[in-house]
């Protein structure tokens, strides 16, 4: 089994790994330090389980070498059988992360996603409704602050709920109620 | 199936609308705040009030308290003693490589009494490593990691991006810039963040000539602790004109970037700690072997009298072109094994303060120490040669214009 | 609340003003080039901390003055707030210079300070911005009180 942690750049990614591996990454605010791809284990009902901080990247369509890299990388996992993404996502800036998000679902990835960094949305009067958004893209969604390990452990247990999505369904759900 | 992003930001469009529900938007005072630093009409006062904790901080920290305070006494006033009475065979080659090289003038044999002038490896090696270094070193990087986890970093490169555009750089390349103000292996390696390979050059040979590291900063603050200002006033502008230059005559794009920059936030210990203690001792790994074997191989070279031979033959371009003694051709080896160690070295030779101020930027800007030489090699060695050879103009050019500036203003 | 607003204003714009002064003191003392103090207060005349410091401390006040109109509203807020910031980073680089200072026993003494000596490191005269500290500290506890209840 793997995990692949998929995000933009400065999500808080790192932090993130860290809680799940507490491996030796740095993490900081500029872009830039995971660009090398940084790897650990996890363990998860007894099991070993790989997780691997993929570099920041906007979307699939690569730009630059790092997100060239995190392609790659996806690209890799789609041999490995039991590969889940756990796609975090700023909701202060949840369209932009869920063009990612979205892209990753297209390609067939079973996926979840965290919202992270709560406490800025949250100073900036934005609030996003986890259940509804659970519903319409059918994938797990969980609020967390990676920084202050919030909600990170919701993640992991909610990995069991994960598995590819139809697109089309994500479609019909999503302009239904609009 | 796939959607075209057309398609994909419409849906995205329309979830948006059903899940996210906006309050009034209300600017904080963490946003406010925000802004100022990075505006420059706020910005650069409070870069520079930064910068002036930073060094402050640095200064009180490593000099006056660590240094000063507690190792000078350490060395001085009982680690050396102690070695000098229990090491056997004074005078020998063996005890002048590991103990006390420096004494064998005036065909009598004088032990020194400080470990700024023993050279040895047991004495200055370890004196400068632990001494001196460590402390400059760990506060460094402290206050560089907090920087950076509190969020100041990502937006002092918004800030100074529109100056580093005129070198062929972008903002981002504060990171590795400030990064080799500790230690320029780690910002050699952080050049991966700049895009093109002119940009990586440039960088690269900009910070392996004219960013001292901390080693060199901690002993600058130790030894010329006057004339520490002059010195960094002549690398940065050093920095800016061949930066400049560089970007004019090296072939390629320099691109811009797009930089999300976080939000201030508190920063947290257990990261600091990490992050402090990885830097901090990857760094160590590198530097005290370098130092003790730079203490080894210059002392033997001493002996072999090989640094006289190479001081007689580059004598006329020191004296004559960089106005400086020719006893600063040993340091200048040396500083190719460790430049710390070199600016000790300098400290004891008799010159004039202006002479001292040349030699001491000579040494700064001249070759990188092995580590960085071998991180450099490591990313490409089309670009060292290239970095070589800017660095041979570099050192002939900008130690003439010293000498210079020197002479013109009657100094020198 | 008007009113209370006019109040806080005049005593933001007399610490801003008071700071300016501190600043430019600082800059001119340090372009003479001597260190000079009043009683209690001492105004460095080196480069470093006078000129740089000086010019820190100005723009402090600088800060102040520039936000000290209508400090309900975030944006001079802010500015004050930095303008606080800036004295910290003055006063507290200085408060850790005299904490490095007092505690090694100087060259020719014991490892540690003895404890007269270690006091005696945090007698007068200070820094202008040591003077300046306790008045931004409620500044910016007023501040931050104003953005909490709104």
């Amino acid at each position: 089994m793997k995990i692949l942690l998929m995000g933009h750049p400065n999500v808080g990614k790192s932090v993130f790994f860290n809680r799940l591996t507490g491996a030796n990454v740095i993490e900081s605010n500029y872009s830039g330090t995971t660009v090398d791809y940084t790897c650990g284990c996890m363990s998860l009902d007894g099991k070993e389980v790989e997780v691997v901080d993929v570099p920041g990247t906007f979307s699939l369509d690569p730009k630059d070498k790092a997100e060239e890299v995190a392609v790659a990388m996806l690209e890799e996992a789609k041999d490995t059988k039991d590969a889940y993404v756990i796609c975090v996502v700023d909701s202060s800036k949840l369209e932009r992360g869920l063009y990612l998000a979205m892209q990753i679902i297209e390609e067939g990835y079973s996926v979840i996603i965290a919202l992270n960094m709560d406490d800025v949305a949250e100073d900036k009067n934005i609030e996003i409704d986890n259940q509804k958004l659970e519903q319409i893209l059918g994938v797990p969604v969980v609020s967390t602050i990676a920084i202050e390990n919030i909600g990170i452990s919701n993640v992991i247990s909610r990995l069991k709920d994960a598995k590819p999505v139809d697109v089309e369904d994500i479609a019909v759900r999503g302009a239904g109620a609009a | 199936m796939k959607l075209s992003p057309d398609e994909r930001w419409n849906l995205i469009d329309s979830i948006a609308d059903q899940v996210v529900t906006y309050g009034k938007y209300r600017h904080t005072l963490k946003d406010a705040i925000g802004e100022l630093t990075v505006k420059p009409m706020t910005g650069i006062p409070i870069a520079i009030a930064v910068l002036y904790g930073f060094w402050s901080v640095f200064g009180s920290f490593a000099g006056t308290l660590c240094t000063d305070g507690f190792f000078v006494k350490l060395f001085d006033g009982y680690w050396l003693p102690w070695l000098q009475v229990v090491f056997p065979g004074e005078g020998s080659w063996l005890y002048s490589i590991l103990i006390d090289a420096g004494g064998m003038t005036n065909g009598e044999f004088i032990l020194s009494d400080n470990c700024f002038e023993a050279f040895g490896v047991l004495t200055s090696g370890l004196f400068v490593a632990i001494g001196v270094v460590l402390p400059a070193i760990v506060i460094f990087y402290l206050m560089l990691t907090l920087l950076e986890d509190i969020g100041y970093m990502p937006r002092l490169a918004v800030l100074i991006d529109t100056v580093l555009h005129r070198i062929g750089l972008h903002g981002y390349a504060i990171v590795p810039t400030i990064l080799s103000l500790g230690c320029n292996v780690p910002a050699v390696t952080a050049t991966r963040i700049l895009e093109t390979r002119k940009q990586r050059f440039i960088m690269m040979t900009l910070l392996a000539i004219f960013i001292p590291c901390g080693a060199q900063l901690g002993i600058m603050e130790e030894v010329i602790p006057d004339l520490i200002g002059y010195v960094l006033l002549y690398l940065v502008i050093g920095y800016f004109i061949f930066g400049f230059i560089l970007n004019k005559i090296v072939p390629g794009r320099s691109p811009e970037i797009l930089i999300d920059v976080p939000p201030y936030q508190k920063p947290m210990m257990a990261n600091v700690r990490r992050k402090l203690w990885m830097r901090v001792s990857s760094f160590f790994k590198v530097a005290v072997p370098f130092v003790l074997l730079g203490c080894v191989v210059v002392n033997v070279l001493y002996l072999a009298g090989f640094i006289q031979w190479l001081g007689d033959i580059l004598a006329p371009v020191f004296v004559g072109w960089f106005g400086v003694p020719k006893e600063t051709a040993g340091p200048l080896v040396a500083a190719f094994l460790r430049k710390d160690l070199a600016v000790a070295q300098l400290s004891v030779i008799e010159m004039t303060q202006y002479q001292m101020l040349s030699a001491v930027v000579l040494v700064s800007i001249y070759f990188p120490c092995v580590a960085t030489f071998a991180m450099m090699l490591k990313e490409g060695w089309k670009e060292l040669i290239g970095s070589v050879a800017v660095l041979a103009v570099v050192v002939f050019l900008y130690g003439g214009i010293i000498h210079l500036i020197g002479k013109l203003i009657g100094v020198a | 609340m008007a009113e209370k607003n006019n109040f806080a204003m005049i005593c933001i714009a007399i610490l801003g003003l008071v700071t300016v002064a501190f600043g430019l003191a600082d800059i001119l003392v340090s372009a003479v080039g001597d260190g000079t103090g009043l009683s209690i207060l001492e105004i460095p005349g080196d480069m470093f901390r006078g000129g740089w410091g000086g010019f820190i401390v100005l723009f402090a006040g600088l800060f102040y003055l520039s936000g000290c109109k209508n400090v309900a509203e975030v944006h001079n807020a802010s500015k004050v707030a930095m303008g606080s910031v800036l004295i910290w980073i003055m006063a507290g680089t200085d408060i850790f210079a005299m904490i490095t200072e007092s505690i090694p026993g100087g060259e020719d003494g014991p490892w540690f300070n003895s404890l007269s000596g270690f006091l005696g490191t945090y007698a007068p005269p200070y820094a202008p911005a040591i003077f300046l500290l306790p008045f931004s500290l409620v500044v910016v506890y007023y501040i931050l009180k104003q953005e909490r209840t709104k």
